[in-house]
C-alpha cells in the first residue's frame, strides 16, 4: 500500500496555503453576509475563493498520480452559488482505471478539506463511466449540468462535458424528465404551495432550486423566441433576495440550514434593515419580499415549464368567445390593447379556461395584473347575471382551485372580493399553522375539489355527502370567506361574518342561502370543538350540536367545511383517525336531526320568547303558543320568525277536510305549504296530488302539533310543466288538493292510471332499496327510514302503504338527492310505538313494494 | 421510574396536560389509538345501512415518572380522565430501566 503524501496546510513563501485561503474566503464572506450583503455577488467570490483553496490542494495532491484526472464543481458549487456551510459537491474524473496511486490522490484533496472544516460530497468516477447515462440518479444528471472544472487536466473535463451537455444532445431529454421529476417530488413535500410560514428558501416551491430549475428548462429549450417572456433579470434579483436570506441563516445557525424559521425572520429582519417600530412590522416586510420573490419565481418556473421546445408548437387557434381563443399557451385574448379596456370581459377567459381545462394564457394574466390594479366588483360584473355567473363558477370541480389561485395570484380574486385582501400574504404565528392565510383559504377549496372528483381517495363517504348538497357552490363561497376576519386577533369567526355581508348583498344571495353561508362562516369552528374538545360520542354534545346546525343541509356543508380546514392546516394535520371522529360525529348527528328530532318538542311556551317577542300585531300570544304547541323544535331551526307568523295565519280558522295552501316560485323550484288537520292518509293524499300533477318532490317535511294541525311543506320542481303551461295552474292545484282532503276525489285511482303507464315498462334500478326499521332512537316513534331510487308517486305509495298498515303519520322528512329519495316517517299506531310483528310486517310488504318495477340484479 | 401510559377520552388530554402541570411533571407524549375496552364500541347506522364502530378513538399518553411521583401522578391521570360513564379508559404502570437524552446523552434525568 503506497503512503499518502498529505499536502502541506501552512504557509509557503511566494504562495497562499489553503487554510489562509479558506480563511481569508470565509472572513470576505463573513464580513459580507453581516453588512446584509450576503448576495449572489457575494456567493460567487466565495466559490472562488475556495476555488482557489482546491486548486492549491490539487496541485500538490498531483504527485500522488500521473493518471490524467479532473477535479469538478458540481450543482450549486458549480453555479457559483456557494453557501457559507454548503456542501462542496465535487466530481474526481480519472481517465484510465482507478488503483491505489488514485486513491491517494482523492485522499490527498479529501482531507484537507475535511481538515479545513469543509463539507465535502464527492463522486469519483472513471471517463468511461460517462459512456451511459445514469437513468437512475436523476439528481447526479441535474448536478453534471452545472459541471465546472476546477483543477486537472482540462482535455478529461472536456470529454465528460461533450457526452452530456451541449444543443442536439440526446441527454437533454433525460435531464428535462429528471428536472421535472426531481421537481415534481420535491413540491410534493411542501403541499405544492409557496406560501409557507416557515419556508425552505433552497427547497420550497418559489426557492432557490426552482430558479435553477427555470434557468435551466430556459437553457434545455434552447432559448425559444417566447422564453423571452420570462423576465431574466427578475429572476436575478429573486435569487439575491433569497442568497441574502440564506447567507443569513449560515450565519446565524453556523450549520447548512435554508429554513427561514419564525425566530430567524426576525434575527433576519433586523440585519436587513426592515423598517417598522415593532418586531411583527419588520417581520411582514420581510415575509412580504420574500412571498413576492417567491411567487415571480414560481410563475417563471410554470412558464419555463409551458415552453414548446425548439422548433415552436402547436399554432392552432380556436375561437372560444368574443375575442377570447384557444391556443397552445391556453385561453388568449385576440386583441389585447381592446380586452384591457372592457374589464367585463376578463371573468369570462376563466370560465372558459375552466370550462375547457386550459390554462389561462400568461397573455391574460399578465393584462389583469398590469391593468387589474383598481377594478372594482362593478366593473368586472356589472349585473345581476355576472353575479350569478360568480356563483356559478364556485361549483367544486376539477381545477377550480387552480383558476382561483391564478385568478388570485394577477390581483383578480381581490378586485372580486376586495374583503381578501386583508388576508393577502398574512401569516399567522402559530403551531400547527404552516401556510399564509390566503393560501390556506385556497387549499380549503382545493380540498373540496380533491373531495368532488379524486375517486381514489378514500374519502368516498365524504364525496357522497357532498354530492347531496343542494348548493355546493356556496360552501366554496362561505370557504373564500371563512378566515377574512384573521387580520383581527379576536373572535375572527365573528368579524368574517360581518365582512362577508356587503359580498352576500352584491352577488344577490337569496334569504334562505345567505343564512346558510354566514352560519357557515360564523360557525366554522364548532364541529371542529365539538369532535376533538368536548367528548364526540356523549349524546348531550351530539343533541348540542345538532340544534347549532338545525337541518342535514348544514350539517353536511359544516362537515365539509371543518375536514377541508382541518387538512389545509398543514399536510399532515388531517389524520384517518381525525376522519373518523368527524364522520362519528356526523352519522352521529344526522341520526338526531332525522331520527330522533321527533322528541324534541315545542311546549309550555318554551323556545319561541323570542317569536313571541316580535310577534305581529295581528298574531295574539295565544294563538302563536297554540299553533306552535307539540311541533318538533326542529321547525324551529327551518323557518324564519316571517314564515312562521304566516304559517301561524295559514292555520286560522281552518275545519275537519279543509286545506289552506300557500304556493310560492322560488327561481326554478316551488314552494307548497299546506295547512290541515289531521285525518287519516293525509300525506299520502297531498303528496299524490303533487305526483299527479307531474311534480319532482325535491325536499319537504310533515309535522303534527299536539292540536291536530298538520303542517306539510314540499320544495319541488314543476317537472312537466304543470303550473307553467296551465292557466291558472295555481288555483286547479289547490282546488284539486280540498277535494282529494275533503275526499270528494280518490288519488290512488287518479295516481293509479298515471302510474301504470310508468310502471309498465321495467326499469334498470341505480339505487338499491333500503327499509330500516328504528324503534330505539325515538322514545315516542317508531321511525321508518326508507332510501330507495327516486320513482313517480314513489311518496304517494309508501305512505299510502304505511296507512294500510294501520299507522298514523306523525312526520316525515323527505329529501331526492339525484334520483336517491330518501324519506323518514314517525309512526304510530293508537298513540304508541308499533310492536315488533307491525314492524315486521310494515318491513317486508315496502320492502317487496319497492322492489316492483326493476329489473332484477 | 415508571412509565405512565393512559388509554382515554380524546377531549382530556388537555386536563391531563394541566393535572400533570401542577405536580411539575413535564413532558408526554400524545398518540390518536382505536381499540375498545369493556365499551366495546357499537353498531351505527346511516340511512339504513349498519356499519361497525367496534373500535372507537381514543388518545393515548405516555409519561415517565420518576417513582416518588408515581402516585400523585396516576391520581392525577385518573382524575382529570375520569367522567364516570362507560368508556372513560384505563391507565397502565410500566416499570423503565433506563432512559436517556439523546442531545446530551444523559441518563436517568427526567
Amino acid at each position: 500500500m503506497s503512503t499518502i503524501k498529505l499536502p502541506n496546510l501552512e504557509t509557503k513563501p511566494g504562495r497562499k496555503s489553503p487554510s489562509a485561503l479558506a480563511t481569508s474566503a470565509r472572513r470576505a464572506f463573513l464580513s459580507s453576509i453581516e453588512r446584509g450583503a450576503g448576495g449572489a455577488r457575494a456567493h460567487r467570490r466565495f466559490a472562488d475563493g475556495v476555488d482557489a483553496v482546491i486548486r492549491e490542494i490539487v496541485r500538490e495532491a498531483r504527485v500522488q498520480s500521473t493518471t490524467p484526472v479532473a477535479v469538478v464543481a458540481l450543482g450549486g458549487y458549480g453555479r457559483r452559488a456557494l453557501c457559507l456551510h454548503s456542501d462542496l459537491d465535487l466530481l474526481i474524473v480519472f481517465d484510465g482505471t482507478i488503483g491505489e496511486e488514485e486513491e491517494s490522490f482523492v485522499k490527498a484533496v479529501l482531507l484537507p478539506l475535511w481538515d479545513l472544516r469543509f463539507s465535502v460530497g464527492h463522486q469519483v468516477r472513471i471517463l468511461s463511466d460517462f459512456d451511459e447515462f445514469e437513468r437512475d440518479n436523476p439528481e447526479f444528471l441535474l448536478a453534471l449540468m452545472d459541471a465546472r472544472p476546477l483543477a486537472g487536466d482540462r482535455a478529461v473535463f472536456d470529454a465528460v462535458e461533450a457526452r452530456f451537455k451541449g444543443p442536439g444532445i440526446a441527454a437533454n431529454e433525460e435531464v428535462l424528465e429528471a428536472l421535472l421529476q426531481l421537481t415534481e417530488q420535491r413540491h410534493e413535500k411542501f403541499n405544492h404551495t409557496l406560501y409557507q410560514l416557515e419556508p425552505d428558501i433552497k427547497d420550497a416551491p418559489g426557492g432557490l432550486r426552482d430558479i435553477s430549475a427555470a434557468r435551466l428548462l430556459l437553457s434545455l429549450m434552447d432559448a425559444h423566441p417566447s422564453s423571452s417572456a420570462i423576465d431574466r433579470d427578475r429572476l436575478d434579483d429573486a435569487e439575491d433576495f433569497f442568497l441574502r436570506l440564506r447567507s443569513l441563516l449560515h450565519l446565524d445557525e453556523g450549520r447548512n440550514l435554508n429554513v427561514l424559521t419564525h425566530d430567524l425572520q426576525e434575527k433576519a429582519a433586523d440585519r436587513l434593515r426592515y423598517s417598522g417600530a415593532q418586531s411583527q412590522q419588520r417581520v411582514e416586510g420581510l415575509m412580504g419580499g420574500y412571498f413576492r420573490n417567491a411567487r415571480h419565481v414560481a410563475r417563471a418556473l410554470a412558464r419555463a415549464r409551458r415552453l414548446p421546445g425548439p422548433g415552436g408548437g402547436d399554432t392552432t387557434r380556436v375561437t372560444l368567445g368574443p375575442n377570447l381563443e384557444l391556443t397552445a399557451a391556453g385561453v388568449v385574448f385576440t386583441d389585447a390593447q381592446a380586452a384591457a379596456s372592457q374589464p367585463s370581459s376578463w371573468f369570462q377567459a376563466f370560465e372558459l379556461s375552466l370550462e375547457h381545462q386550459v390554462p389561462v394564457s400568461d397573455q391574460a394574466l399578465e393584462l389583469f395584473e398590469r391593468h387589474g390594479v383598481e377594478c372594482r366588483p362593478a366593473d368586472l360584473l356589472p349585473d345581476a347575471e355576472g353575479q350569478q355567473r360568480l356563483l356559478r363558477f364556485l361549483t367544486p370541480r376539477l381545477g377550480l382551485y387552480a383558476r382561483l389561485a391564478a385568478m388570485h395570484e394577477c390581483g383578480l380574486l381581490t378586485a372580486l372580493f376586495p374583503k381578501f385582501k386583508a388576508i393577502s400574504c398574512l401569516v399567522i404565528r402559530d403551531f400547527y399553522h404552516k401556510y399564509t392565510v390566503d393560501e390556506h383559504t385556497l387549499l380549503t377549496i382545493r380540498g373540496v375539489e380533491r373531495i368532488a372528483t379524486d375517486s381514489r381517495s378514500n374519502r368516498a363517504r365524504f364525496r357522497a355527502i357532498l354530492e347531496e348538497l343542494r348548493s355546493p357552490e356556496l360552501l366554496v363561497l362561505a370557504l373564500i370567506f371563512h378566515d377574512v376576519g384573521k387580520w383581527k386577533d379576536d373572535n375572527h369567526a365573528e368579524e368574517s361574518v360581518r365582512m362577508a355581508r356587503p359580498m352576500l348583498d352584491r352577488l344577490g344571495v337569496s334569504a334562505e342561502d345567505r343564512e346558510d353561508v354566514e352560519f357557515l362562516i360564523g360557525q366554522h369552528l364548532q364541529m371542529s370543538r365539538a369532535a376533538f374538545q368536548r367528548d364526540a360520542v356523549d349524546p348531550v354534545v351530539v343533541r348540542d350540536f345538532a340544534e347549532l346546525v338545525g337541518t342535514e343541509e348544514r350539517l353536511k356543508m359544516l362537515c365539509l367545511m371543518t375536514l377541508v380546514d382541518i387538512e389545509a392546516v398543514s399536510s399532515g394535520t388531517l389524520t384517518p383517525w381525525k376522519e373518523d371522529v368527524m364522520w362519528r360525529l356526523y352519522v352521529d348527528t344526522y341520526n338526531q336531526l332525522t331520527l330522533g328530532y321527533g322528541d324534541e318538542v315545542i311546549g309550555g311556551g318554551q323556545g319561541a320568547a323570542a317569536l313571541q317577542a316580535s310577534r305581529p300585531a295581528d298574531i295574539v300570544e295565544e294563538e302563536l303558543a297554540r299553533f306552535l304547541e307539540g311541533f318538533p323544535r326542529r321547525y324551529l331551526a327551518l323557518y324564519g320568525p316571517d314564515q312562521i307568523y304566516r304559517h301561524t295565519r295559514l292555520a286560522r280558522d281552518i275545519h275537519p277536510g279543509e286545506v289552506h295552501t300557500f304556493l310560492e316560485h322560488k327561481g326554478d323550484t316551488w314552494n307548497l305549504t299546506v295547512a290541515s288537520l289531521d285525518r287519516p292518509l293525509l300525506f299520502s293524499s297531498i303528496s299524490g296530488v303533487l305526483s299527479y300533477c307531474g311534480m319532482s318532490i325535491l325536499r319537504g317535511f310533515a309535522m303534527t302539533s299536539d292540536a291536530d294541525l298538520v303542517l306539510d311543506a314540499f320544495q319541488f320542481t314543476d317537472a312537466e310543466g304543470f303550473l307553467r303551461l296551465n292557466e291558472n295552474a295555481p288555483q286547479r292545484l289547490e282546488a284539486l288538493l280540498q277535494d282529494v282532503v275533503a275526499g270528494r276525489e280518490d288519488i290512488s285511482v287518479m295516481l293509479g292510471r298515471k302510474e301504470r303507464g310508468v310502471q309498465g315498462r321495467r326499469r334498470p334500478r341505480r339505487v338499491a332499496p333500503v327499509v330500516y326499521v328504528d324503534n330505539e332512537y325515538s322514545q315516542r316513534y317508531t321511525v321508518l327510514e326508507v332510501v330507495t331510487e327516486d320513482a313517480l308517486g314513489l311518496l304517494n305509495r309508501v305512505s299510502r302503504l304505511i296507512s294500510e298498515h294501520g299507522c298514523d303519520v306523525d312526520l316525515v322528512l323527505i329529501s331526492t338527492e339525484g334520483n336517491k329519495a330518501i324519506d323518514v316517517f314517525h309512526l304510530t299506531t293508537a298513540s304508541a310505538k308499533l310492536t315488533e310483528s307491525a314492524q315486521m310486517g310494515l318491513k317486508a310488504d315496502l320492502e317487496k313494494m319497492l322492489e316492483e318495477g326493476y329489473e332484477t340484479d | 421510574m415508571k412509565l405512565i401510559k393512559a388509554i382515554i377520552r380524546p377531549n382530556k388530554v388537555d386536563d391531563i396536560k394541566e393535572a400533570l402541570d401542577k405536580l411539575h411533571v413535564s413532558g408526554m407524549t400524545v398518540t390518536e389509538v382505536r381499540g375498545h375496552g369493556r365499551q366495546k364500541g357499537h353498531t351505527a347506522v346511516y340511512r339504513g345501512k349498519e356499519y361497525n364502530v367496534s373500535l372507537l378513538p381514543k388518545m393515548q399518553i405516555e409519561v415517565v415518572v420518576g417513582d416518588e411521583l408515581l402516585d400523585a401522578a396516576v391520581e392525577a391521570v385518573v382524575g382529570a380522565a375520569r367522567t364516570g360513564e362507560i368508556g372513560d379508559g384505563r391507565v397502565f404502570v410500566i416499570p423503565v430501566d433506563h432512559a436517556y437524552h439523546i442531545r446530551t446523552g444523559e441518563r436517568d434525568v427526567i
